[in-house]
């Protein structure tokens, strides 16, 4: 190198008048940078500081010098060599001709005939959906008056509460109906701030924050705490929510199964070594109170112990237990005593038990003025129309006000009555032990029947459709749309679908879970849901016992693998005319 | 100071206002039928209006401000830390638990947007009308906390997007979504697939479907929730989104769902658009290239940070081209736009059935709340089967369902007479009245002339909560947006016009800008977007900056004629 150097400089000695004006030129310009970057604020402060840094250690200069090459190299490479690499070239007219030629996939797969009856299968209320009820059949206008319903989530009976109506109708006289603004910008009303505390007060938290949607909701909230590096450990049986809210999170994902919280300990065991020694990363544990596929709850008391012995938080979601478990309806934790600070993040909908729309998020405040900032459907969506609000509020200060000491609120007991009922007639039945099983437990106000696993392989039913490594989950990654339906899954919804008609026929409305198997990460299998409400009587649990006993054992008890072909052949014509 | 004695919102106090009074409020009375203006389309109008460039030290001191603002902030950042440990808690360690938070990712939220704190979030109480009633509120601790006087204070809305000023507690809407409450409840009772699906959900879905001009309409309860599910009913990893820059967020959110590839085109730049368009169908898919499965194009109709409009023309010349799927998002542009308030489609002249699938939602121009997805009937008919809110979320409740079938009744014309063509005029009158103004006071405005939506550039970051209290102490309600929602030094206000302003309300909003506009050095506009005094001005290097009076006198004839 120094040989280089001395030539170059030899040169330089010797050198035309050309060359030298030519390097004086450069040099006046090098002065002029660097004098134009002293004028720029700060700029003589960096100047300094290189050379200061030059003149202790001019070996630092060159070092720096080369990593900056080095780093901008990097960053134009990152950008650019990979795609441009991977290109294939092709002359114009090529281009023209894969352009001519490229057929696209419909927008959306049409609906296969033999799917067609499911869009029939959508109830159309007529008038208002109260505990009785109203359909029109939607071909013929007809309308079936006065069913039991049991298929609205409105547990408590509140949507058609005088009291909650007139805070409702209050409201509107006052704000209108929608909110017309995000709630940083001039859309939080005075109404959405009372919720707010009305939430955090009733449940025992902080601080609560409203959403627009109960959907919405966690996939929102999640990935505000969860980023990529995070942890978070998921119960296996979660709705699609949950599992739609982690996997958007990017982080790093662990499944326990549904409930059992020794292999969660298990895979807390086995995660030890990893998170002792890597960065401290943000760590939660996600379940379901009461759950939405299951209707099943965790041992609250143990899973707490758990999650405070591996220092993880965790994220409940209450939108099913909220109004319908604990004597006031506080959830699971009033169940278990256990104070609403062990549970760092609760989230539920107010479209259920609370019997207006939207959902919520409770917790400690730092938690929640985070959302504020930077939860997505919080900052970029209009508010909740404020009628919504204060009927949420009105019944919240209902079940507060019917509270008393060691007693079941007023309004709560009914549907808890409702349901102990329910459950314990279904599941003594012997006619219907045979043919389905009841998989909620005794206190979930949604009853959750399954075709009992003896009748599953008598009609040559697989044990669930999808999940990991089922043809549809393949589909999916293949981005394959065909695959997506699965045969065997509809022929059992239609089955139940049957069932359902029959009831409506008895003046009992049901419905059944209308699960998307593409949405689903998680095995599947189709189930029939009773919704208990608050408003039935006990005459009427017992009707609704008797409909659903005697249409299910007669449909269900003798029916074989040909039997359900028979049943379901008419989809499977309408499929060969095609 | 001693009035503010309240630590939490208190409840807003009795109100003693006649019924003409309230109205008033709310929807301002027409003073002359020469404040209409009805819409045309001009083709020779620029779509992407040449953006004007503020002088070069502004963008300096923007910068500078920036860096100022950052260093202060670490700065706090390391001490407090240190020796106010009680004050981090949140981005802290604590017990072996890690922060909420970092530190790093939570730093411009803490130590920027916290300084504007109080200009966000400011409650209401009542109808966000032609006027606004905010809680009176200070904040003793640098916006850690607010103490309330319990007064309210009345302000022009310039900030809701109540752009056909449907937001009423007195009218037709109101009158039928309370008696839809008392018939029909609160509750919607589950998901749509489920039992929340009533006679109102489906005649208001065939009235959308008639609106936009498509087969049929589905509906959901949330316009976020709308985009963010739909995309995963719709494509999947083997498929390509091309989506815009400046897309909402619940588009891209919607899109990451869904795990589609994605590429992104420069703002309404439809060369750059073809150009990628061209390369994904001849390389298809990376490393395999085999063909797309889909190609799904997502735009806005109107950008509602930018008042722009998209290109549609020339989307649905490349459409036809290359076989790609459009989608467009009309959150702002249904009702707010067209001759007859259907949006960009009825504006640009183009039938709808050139657009794939139209996306828009009902909380801006109707007044309610939630969003719709209109498209071919073979479409509609899956949507309704697979999206995930209708068979796993909440359904809309019945009183928003009716606010919406009301007012867009209004619209159409088919009740209440004319009333809905003057909303309209109304909208359009106000909107090209206000941006001439503004123009011609000297601001730097963007967006095409027919947008409700009116961005006023402020670039220095301090100046946005400078303007929003400003405006706020001389009674006017304006929404100020800067970085990470805009670029880092085209920090602005967004004004959103309204059909319930009067023009002496237009004319009160230009005289307080006029004002605050010297106060705060914001008039730097070269004349190249518009607003010249004389033809050719720009040219000459003249740039526009009228006096006030003459802007009030001769603006609102000017601003109806096509040329402006
Ligand atoms: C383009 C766009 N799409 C969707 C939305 C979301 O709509 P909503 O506020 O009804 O949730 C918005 C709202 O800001 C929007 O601007």
């Amino acid at each position: 190198m120094s040989v280089v150097t001395t030539t170059l400089i030899q040169n330089t000695n010797g050198a035309p008048e050309a060359v030298i004006a030519y390097i004086s030129k450069v040099v006046k310009l090098w002065e002029q940078f660097i004098r134009g970057v002293e004028k720029v604020p700060g700029g003589s402060l960096v100047l300094n500081y290189i050379r200061a840094s030059h003149k202790n250690d001019p070996w630092r200069t060159l070092l720096e010098v080369l990593l900056a090459l080095v780093a901008i190299r990097y960053f134009f490479a990152s950008k650019y060599s990979q795609d441009e690499k991977e290109k294939v070239h092709l002359s114009e007219r090529e281009v023209q001709e894969l352009i001519d030629d490229w057929e696209p996939e419909p927008f959306a797969p049409p609906l296969r005939k033999e799917e067609r009856w499911e869009l029939d299968a959508i109830p159309m209320v007529k008038g208002a959906a109260g505990n009785r009820v109203a359909l029109e059949d939607p071909k013929t206008g007809n309308i079936i008056p006065n069913l039991l319903n049991m298929a609205s989530r409105d547990f408590l009976n509140m949507g058609l509460n005088e009291n909650v109506k007139q805070r409702a109708i209050k409201t509107i006289r006052e704000c209108g109906v929608g909110a017309c603004n995000p709630m940083n910008f001039y859309g939080t009303q005075d109404v959405h701030v009372r919720l707010g505390e009305d939430l955090a007060r009733f449940l025992g938290a902080e601080e609560g924050i409203i959403y627009g949607q109960d959907y919405c909701t966690s996939t929102s909230v999640l990935p505000c705490f969860l980023k990529r590096g995070d942890i978070v450990i998921v119960d296996g049986g979660v709705s699609v929510a949950l599992q739609k809210a982690a996997l958007i999170s990017r982080c790093h994902i662990e499944w326990f199964n549904h409930n059992d919280l020794d292999h969660l300990e298990e895979i807390l065991e086995s995660l030890q070594e990893d998170l002792r020694e890597g960065p401290l990363n943000r760590r939660f544990i996600v379940t379901e109170a009461l759950s939405e596929n299951f209707g099943d709850s965790p041992d609250l008391k143990r899973l707490v112990e758990i999650k405070n012995k591996y220092k993880f938080r965790l994220y409940l979601d209450e939108t099913y237990s909220i109004g319908t478990l604990g004597s006031n309806g506080r959830g699971l934790p009033e169940v278990y005593g256990i104070p609403r600070s062990e549970i760092e993040i609760t989230v539920g909908s107010l479209a259920h038990a609370f019997g207006s729309s939207g959902g919520f998020c409770v917790g400690c405040r730092d938690m929640a003025y985070y959302q504020v900032l930077s939860s997505n459907a919080y900052v970029f969506s209009a508010a909740l129309p404020p009628y919504s609000a204060s009927a949420a509020s009105a019944v919240i200060s209902m079940l507060e006000e019917a509270e008393e000491p060691g007693k079941v609120n007023r309004y709560v007991k009914p549907l808890q009555d409702n349901t102990k009922l329910l459950y314990s007639l279904l599941k003594q039945s012997r006619k219907l032990q045979q043919v389905v099983s009841v998989r909620s437990a005794e206190y979930s106000p949604v009853l959750i029947l399954r075709l009992a696993p003896a009748l599953r392989k008598k009609l040559n039913l697989p044990e669930s459709y999808g999940g990991p490594g089922s043809d549809v989950l393949k589909a999916i990654k293949n981005g394959h749309e065909e695959g997506y339906f699965s045969r065997d899954y509809n022929r059992e919804n239609y089955l139940l679908q049957k069932m359902i008609d029959e009831l409506i026929g008895r003046g009992v409305l049901v419905t059944r879970s209308k699960r998307v198997l593409h949405h689903e990460l998680l095995p599947v299998v189709p189930t029939l849901l009773i919704n208990v409400n608050a408003g039935f009587t006990e005459e009427d649990i017992r009707h609704a016992y008797e409909c659903i006993e005697d249409t299910l054992s007669t449909t269900l008890s003798g029916l074989d693998a040909d039997g359900l072909n028979q049943l379901v052949q008419q989809l499977e014509e309408t499929n060969n005319i095609l | 100071m001693e009035k503010f004695v309240y630590t939490r919102l208190p409840n807003a106090p009795e109100e003693h206002l006649s019924e003409k009074e309230k109205m008033d409020m709310e929807f301002g009375p027409l003073s002359s039928k020469d404040y209409l203006y009805e819409v045309s389309y001009d083709p020779n109008q620029p779509l992407n209006p040449a953006v004007d460039e503020p002088p070069y030290f502004v963008v300096i001191f923007t910068y500078l401000n920036y860096l100022i603002l950052i260093i202060i902030g670490h700065l706090k950042d390391f001490f407090g830390k240190r020796f106010m440990p009680q004050h981090f808690e949140a981005v802290l360690p604590k017990n072996g638990y890690p922060p909420w938070y970092s530190a790093f990712e939570s730093f411009y939220p803490r130590r920027l947007k916290k300084r504007l704190d109080d200009c966000f979030a400011r409650p209401i109480y009542g109808v966000p009308g032609r006027f606004v009633r905010c809680f009176d509120r200070i904040s003793p601790d640098y916006n850690e906390t607010f103490l309330y006087s319990g007064e309210l204070k009345p302000l022009l809305n310039l900030s809701s997007y109540n752009y056909l000023g449907f937001a009423q507690s007195i009218g037709s809407c109101t009158d039928a979504a309370v008696k839809s409450v008392e018939e029909y409840g609160t509750s919607s009772c589950g998901p749509r697939n489920q039992i929340g699906t009533c006679n109102l959900h489906k005649e208001t879905e065939a009235l959308v479907a008639r609106f936009v001009g498509k087969d049929d309409a589905v509906m959901f309860s949330m316009g976020f929730g709308t985009n963010a599910n739909l995309f995963t009913s719709l494509v999947n990893s083997k498929c390509l989104v091309i989506s815009d820059s400046l897309n909402h967020s619940s588009i891209r959110f919607g899109i990451r769902l869904a795990g589609a590839a994605v590429k992104v085109f420069p703002h309404n730049d439809m060369e750059k658009l073809e150009q990628i368009l061209r390369e994904s169908i001849s390389q298809g898919q990376s490393k395999t290239h085999r063909p797309w499965k889909k190609i799904v194009v997502c735009v806005e109709g109107l950008y509602s940070m930018e008042g722009n409009l998209a290109d549609l023309p020339a989307l649905v010349a490349l459409r036809e081209k290359y076989k790609f799927y459009l989608f467009v998002d009309e959150a702002h542009s249904i009702g707010a736009l067209g001759k007859s308030g259907r949006g960009v489609c009825d504006y640009f002249g183009i039938s709808p059935s050139k657009v794939d699938m139209l996306m828009g939602t009902f909380t801006k121009s109707f007044g309610a709340a939630g969003g719709y997805v209109a498209a071919n009937q073979e479409i509609i008919d899956r949507l309704r089967l697979d999206i995930s809110t209708n068979v796993y979320g909440e359904s809309m409740p019945p009183a928003v369902v009716t606010q919406i079938s009301t007012s867009l009744r209004i619209i159409m014309g088919e009740i209440n007479g004319d009333e809905g063509k003057q909303r309209l005029q109304r909208i359009a009158f106000n909107s090209r009245y206000l941006r001439l103004g503004l123009k011609r006071l000297g601001f730097i405005i963007y967006g095409v002339d027919d947008s409700p939506v009116v961005p006023l550039l402020l670039y220095a970051p301090p100046k946005m909560p400078a303007f929003s209290r400003m405006m706020y102490e001389r009674g006017v309600a304006v929404v100020v947006v800067g970085y990470p929602a805009t670029e880092l030094i085209s920090s602005r206000v967004r004004l959103c016009v309204s059909a319930s302003l009067t023009k002496e309300d237009i004319d009160r909003i230009l005289t307080i800008c006029d004002d605050i506009g010297d106060k705060l050095y914001l008039k730097f506009s070269s004349g190249i977007s518009g607003g010249e005094k004389h033809p050719g001005d720009y040219k000459k290097g003249v740039p526009p900056r009228w006096s006030l009076k003459e802007v009030l006198e001769r603006t609102p004839e000017d601003c109806k004629k096509p040329t402006y």
